[in-house]
């Protein structure tokens, strides 16, 4: 009970500290609007705050004239900024502001920056104390970006075969998802009584936990207790010629992991391809289809010509997205097969490098994994971006 | 008409066997969960077994860390929200009430930054977190954690403010006030609704993280449940019953507060980009 106390007020004590950490960020930056055509107490403001930051970190014991030299340069940049952009004319908006994008800037953008760093030296097991304690590193150039292509980043398999791999896996996983959810979106949209029922039982799957979906799926392709085989048992005890066509139970886990994974991630991702799709269905005007069926269009032609082009601003977003997060998606694999022992016939690019960093402890050379994977998904997404902005265009 | 009861009734067969796709593991995990602790492992598929009992959850309470392991959780994540929806607040005001120099290209950095792979950031987070001898402690994961869904936040709740008149702040600021009092009385309890769906993206997302707290935590009673639940699952024997158990005591909370939030969380994913 008392630690739970002691926690509680450390907890309290931070947020006490981050709020006293803003209020002095938002004084600084207000001081130094306010004052912007008074120079004599804009510069003792300079000199003054540089006198304090310099103490803060001194006692943080972060002080190096690196740090200290680019706080002048920010400093003398703040006081320009001031006297001749803003003029004391509309600051409020920066004051608001400034708080959330300095910790976006503190741990968003510094951990991207310091990843571009990191892959350009050696960091590893046997560097790591002197790093931590010295804050020194050797550089090694290139040689990480060589070594990702060279040097496989897990035990056996290389980067080639991942990257296919990670295609693939998208590939399959973005396909499945949108078609069992345009399936599902339109049963549900046309389905008559129960609909909300329907609609909550579908959702389940997106809405638990994934941790709990993921071990409890993993679970049920258990090889002798999981609902996979034992359906299969039953169903070859009933019907015994299953067995010729190849279907007998399997060890899910061991001999076909990513088969696996795919099908439970399959299994994840439906419901929120059913849910952005049935948006887009229901906001079809049912005239559409009235003047259809009067010219005597059939079901499928219906589908083709009317729901496929107007759902398309709809999915095209969700696509998208749902590409992103399939080829980020370490969680999955990771679940499935990340134990001691686990196979990596599974893994895709990013669950390699979450292995090779925490597992095989490599960290500059999955730094530089990061960089390359980071440049695949970037030249994926801008020629998804221009491949449907031209559509537009050709469209008008 | 015939040939609609017949369309009626297989969209009915076939929504009931999605549906029960869907719902089955959730189920099976409530099955196992009233085992009796000798028939754990079984081949049984009945949805209450014989002879249900409520062991699991108290040989779960009693032997392991889980209520230490819910309170980690909930300590890490309520700090977590907190902090990301009230900077994510003002933020917001400041995009949507104001036009200012760099306006632009800050709303670009944002959604820049959800091009950024969470997975991607561990690594570089890991290391700062150790470097400021934090591991192992909530303090770590608190700032690990906070950012991450910031820019979301700030995405759905500029989309909600733009919806609130300008007027009704003018009225405010006519009585007197400035710009700070009128986002305090006015646009503030005009936005509940959208600041706590803010709150539930970021509590969910912090709740269900798995990754960083596999990396940050070490110690078996600093755990977050996420990581409790695997080390369950175990490396060489999983406590299946105690697993199960645990999965329950934490999805069913979940569940509720996602099937209460879904409409606002998707109008605001398709809103701006987030990650996964």
């Amino acid at each position: 009970m008392s630690s739970v106390i002691s926690s509680l007020a450390e907890i309290i004590s931070f947020i006490i500290l981050i709020a006293a950490a803003v209020a002095a960020i938002e004084l600084y930056l207000w001081s130094h609007f306010k004052y912007h055509n008074k120079k004599l107490i804009l510069y003792s403001l300079g000199i003054f705050f540089s006198i304090a930051f310099a103490f803060v970190f001194k006692l943080s014991g972060f002080f190096s004239v690196k740090v200290f030299s680019l706080f002048l340069i920010w400093e003398l940049f703040l006081i320009y900024a001031s006297k001749n952009l803003l003029k004391g004319k509309k600051y409020l908006p920066y004051l608001l502001a400034a708080p959330a994008f300095l910790g976006l800037a503190a741990l968003l953008m510094y951990p991207f920056i310091f990843q571009v760093y990191l892959s350009f030296h050696d960091l590893k097991l046997t560097t790591i104390m002197k790093w931590k304690e010295t804050g020194e590193l050797p550089f090694a150039g290139i040689k990480q970006y060589i070594a990702v292509f060279t040097v496989p980043p897990l035990a056996e398999t290389g980067f080639f075969k991942l990257l296919w791999r990670t295609l693939a896996w998208t590939f399959v996983n973005v396909f499945f998802h949108v078609l069992g959810g345009f399936i599902l979106a339109l049963m549900l949209s046309e389905v008559k009584a129960f609909k909300g029922i329907y609609r909550t039982l579908l959702v389940v799957p997106w809405a638990m936990p994934q941790v709990v979906a993921v071990l409890a799926m993993r679970g049920e392709f258990h090889s002798q207790y999981g609902f996979v085989n034992v359906m299969i048992k039953k169903a070859l005890a009933i019907f015994p010629w299953l067995a010729s066509l190849g279907i007998t139970p399997v060890n899910w886990l061991s001999d076909y992991p990513l088969l696996t994974c795919v099908i439970i991630n399959i299994w994840l991702g439906i419901p929120f391809m059913t849910v952005i799709i049935l948006g887009g269905l229901q906001s079809i005007s049912k005239s559409y289809y009235d003047a259809a069926s009067i010219d005597g269009a059939g079901y499928f032609q219906k589908l083709y010509y009317i729901t496929m082009p107007l759902i398309k601003p709809v999915l095209m977003p969700a696509v998208t997205l749902g590409t992103v997060w399939t080829f980020n998606n370490i969680n999955v694999i990771y679940l499935v097969t990340g134990q001691a022992g686990g196979t990596e016939q599974a893994d895709i690019l990013v669950s390699a490098l979450y292995k090779a960093a925490f597992t095989y402890n490599r960290y500059s050379y999955s730094a530089a994994f990061a960089m390359v994977i980071f440049a695949i998904l970037f030249s994926i997404s801008v020629s998804y971006s221009k491949f449907f902005a031209e559509k537009k265009e050709g469209k008008t | 008409m015939k040939k609609e009861t017949v369309k009626q009734i297989l969209l009915h067969i076939g929504l009931i066997c999605a549906a029960l796709i869907c719902v089955y593991p959730l189920s099976r995990i409530f099955t196992v969960s009233i085992r009796p602790g000798d028939r754990i492992i079984s081949t049984d598929l009945a949805l209450i077994p014989d002879q249900a009992t409520f062991l699991s959850y108290i040989k779960l309470l009693k032997e392991t860390y889980f209520l230490r392991w819910l309170y980690n959780s909930l300590v890490i994540t309520a700090a977590t929200s907190f902090i990301g929806v009230s900077l994510a607040s003002t933020a917001a005001y400041a995009f949507s009430r104001f036009e200012f120099f760099g306006k632009r290209s800050a709303m670009i950095v944002l959604l820049a930054t959800q091009m950024i792979p969470a997975g991607m950031l561990i690594l570089p987070l890991f290391l700062m977190i150790m470097k400021l001898n934090l591991m192992n402690t909530y303090l770590g994961m608190i700032i690990a954690y906070s950012v991450s869904s910031l820019p979301f936040s700030i995405w759905i709740l500029k989309g909600y403010y733009d919806t609130i008149p300008k007027s009704l702040e003018e009225a405010a600021m006519v009585d007197g006030t400035g710009h700070i009092g009128a986002f305090w009385k006015v646009i503030l309890p005009l936005s509940t609704p959208a600041l706590s769906i803010a709150f539930l993206f970021n509590f969910t997302a912090a709740w269900n993280e798995y990754l960083v707290a596999r990396v940050v935590l070490f110690s078996s009673k600093q755990y977050t449940w996420t990581l409790g639940l695997f080390e369950l699952q175990g490396q060489f024997i999983t406590q299946w019953g105690m697993f199960a158990a645990g999965s329950m005591l934490v999805t069913v909370p979940v569940l509720l507060v996602f099937l209460y939030s879904s409409k606002w969380l998707v109008s605001g994913l398709t809103l701006g980009s987030v990650k996964g």
